[in-house]
């Protein structure tokens, strides 16, 4: 048994994503307590850039290089890391609580037949290797702390900003080459097409800043001041289900219990009311900011700064306020 | 078409939910059938609608059968309870594999349910059943479509970049997403008569499952209450003072920008 702590590394464009350097960063702090080896699981073609990236944050890169791995399918990662995993043996696998992780994990975690603990927002690690897991039960209402049984590994997905990445990693990985598992007649799903989202603003979920408006913008070209903010902080724009009810905003930019939770370290809300369903999206962001004209919203019970006041006036304000502060840097 | 939606019963999320202590939660009795779960009847229906066959609702509860009963009022044809005292305290897994056991034998050609569950959040289980059924999976679709000739399903499924468009053969386990579909208002008069409507009630042993089939992966050590969020700052200076100060508070302050 190998006893290391693997993060399955997802990857964008050769761009590795910032969860990943973060959970790798807390792997590491894990490590230093249990003696533990780091290792990343990379999948994919044309991995250069990734692995270059990947180098400093771990002991061991396991590399399979294949096309079939790109684009994802359950189908083709499943066979390959089961095998992996069944050889090495590793006492941790943690990955993103991203579309790929949610679709990944749970299935794996069963085929090996071991527990996963889904969307955590913090691990720690007991002397002996046992790793807990934190995550929201009741979209936030409530959190538990999961143990997991005798199986291995113990799995887990985390959403962003869990864990500060380390700035000083200060490790060299070995690469392994790994020759991949494909049983073509494993493959069953297909990827026919893909609709790339307008905008190249990261995703909600993965975006340090959101800037949101709701129903109180009154109209959907009235965005053009959100999306004008949200230029000035590098922010992605999101939304509540009321806007999306109408038919102004795009589903996958919904906050809240029927859409995404987000966990950004800074979240403004702007003529949105505070519904219990929406709120419930938003409670592992760091600092929350709320405007709406009305001073008794119940969004202000959910925000560190708040101010009663018109949206119109006051997000072309903040947006110049902002362009000119932080270009005086 | 042979379909079977996977539905639960979960705390409103309007209901109040507190930590009592470590091992224990009040939750406020108020309790509707899961948003997603009901999305996935939705869709059932409608390709029963459109290619004829069977939606079978299914169930693992000791106690509440309201959602099931909500899949009648629906549409449902049929609707299954998994019940046994060995079942509490089991996690999503064990219901995998309860649901699963029940499954194995049936002709089913596509088994819908939630992205996850409203009370969990875990979206484990669907997953979880598919890789039990040896049948592929596509986790939190938007987009659905049935080929019935070619035994093919076409699929959107929601990344983080855009959407990805899928072919997959049947039979297939999808996990549904909102966006999919807008579930239907029982009538009243379908309300009442799935009041009334037989339930089969099946239990592990029926299935062939005993207690360490269901043993849990994952356990609950503790429950925590949510981190408090120090009371709200109201800036109360006038415009365009406020906006300054929100700035100023934002970098100084809140080290965010
Ligand atoms: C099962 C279920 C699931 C749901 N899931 C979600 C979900 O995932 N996400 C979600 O968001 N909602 C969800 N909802 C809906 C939710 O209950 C609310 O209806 C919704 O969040 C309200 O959106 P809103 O705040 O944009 O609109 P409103 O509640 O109408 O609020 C608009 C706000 O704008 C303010 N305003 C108006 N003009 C101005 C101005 N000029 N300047 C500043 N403020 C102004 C008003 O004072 C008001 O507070 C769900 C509901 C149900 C039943
Ligand atoms: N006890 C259960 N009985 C029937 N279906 C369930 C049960 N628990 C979960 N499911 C189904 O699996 C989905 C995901 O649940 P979860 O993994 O608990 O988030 C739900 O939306 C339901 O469709």
């Amino acid at each position: 048994m190998s006893n290391d702590i693997w993060v399955l590394a997802e990857h964008q464009e050769g761009k590795v994503k910032k969860i990943i350097f973060e959970l790798l960063s807390a792997g590491i702090d894990f490590s230093k307590k249990t003696g533990q080896e780091v290792a990343v699981l990379l999948l994919g073609s044309g991995l250069e850039e990734a692995t270059k990236s990947l180098t400093p944050f771990a002991d061991k890169i396991y590399l399979m290089d294949a096309p079939s791995f790109t684009p994802y399918t359950s189908d083709a990662y499943l066979a390959s890391i089961a095998s992996l995993i069944k050889e090495h043996q590793p006492s941790i696998f943690l990955g993103g609580a991203t579309s790929t992780g949610k679709d990944l994990f749970p299935r794996l975690a069963m085929h090996l037949q071991t527990g996963y603990a889904p969307d955590c927002t913090g691990l720690s690690m007991g002397e002996d290797g046992k790793l807990i897991a934190r995550r929201p039960l009741f979209g936030g209402k409530a959190f538990a702390e999961m143990a997991f049984s005798e199986a291995r590994p113990q799995m887990a997905t985390v959403r962003n900003n869990a864990f500060l990445v380390n700035e000083n990693p200060d490790r060299s990985a070995k690469v392994i080459s790994v020759p991949p598992h494909i049983d073509p007649s494993l493959l069953k799903k297909k990827v026919t097409g893909f609709e790339k989202a307008v905008g190249a603003k990261l995703d909600i979920t993965e975006a340090d800043i959101v800037v949101a408006a709701g129903r109180g913008i009154k109209a959907p070209e009235n965005f053009k001041i959100i999306e004008d903010l949200a230029d000035a902080l590098n922010a992605s724009v999101g939304t509540t289900r009321a806007t999306v009810d109408e038919g102004w905003r795009d589903l996958k930019d919904q906050i809240g219990k029927s859409g995404k939770n987000i966990s950004a370290k800074l979240y403004m809300a702007f003529g949105i009311s505070g519904a219990i369903h929406h709120v419930l999206g938003i409670g592992t962001c760091k600092t929350v900011v709320a405007v709406d004209t009305d001073p008794n919203a119940l969004v202000f019970n959910y925000a560190d700064y708040g101010i009663a006041g018109d949206l119109f006036q006051i997000v072309p304000a903040l947006t110049e306020e902002l362009k000119r502060v932080l270009s005086s840097e | 078409m042979e379909i079977y939606v996977l539905v639960k019963q979960v705390p409103d999320p309007e209901a109040i939910v507190k930590v009592k202590s470590d091992a224990e939660l009040e939750i406020e009795n108020k309790y509707f059938t899961s948003f997603f779960d009901e999305i996935a009847v939705e869709a059932g229906l409608k390709l029963k609608e459109k290619f004829g066959g069977k939606v079978t609702v299914l169930t693992v509860d000791n106690r509440r059968v309201d959602a099931l009963r909500r899949g009648i009022s629906m549409g449902a044809d049929d609707a299954v309870q998994i019940a046994d005292p060995a079942l509490e305290g089991s996690d999503q897994f064990a219901i995998a594999r309860t649901l699963s056991a029940y499954l194995k034998d049936k002709p089913f050609d596509l088994i819908l349910t939630g992205r996850q569950a409203m009370d969990d959040d875990a979206g484990i289980v669907g997953p979880a059943v598919a890789e039990c059924l040896g049948i592929p999976h596509v986790h939190s679709i938007i987009g659905l479509e049935v080929d019935d000739q070619k035994r093919e399903a076409k699929v959107i499924r929601e990344v983080e970049n855009g959407r990805e468009n899928l072919a997959c053969p049947l039979p297939a386990l999808f996990t549904c997403q909102k966006g999919l579909n807008t579930p239907r208002i029982p009538l009243v008069m379908n309300v009442m008569k799935a009041m009334k409507a037989q339930i089969k009630k099946v239990d592990l042993t029926s299935l062939g499952l005993g207690q360490s089939d269901v043993s849990p992966y994952i356990k609950i050590e503790k429950y925590v209450p949510p981190p408090k969020r120090p009371p709200v700052k109201m800036i109360k200076e006038d415009f365009p003072e406020n906006v300054k100060t929100l700035v100023k508070l934002l970098r100084e302050e809140a080290k965010v920008i």
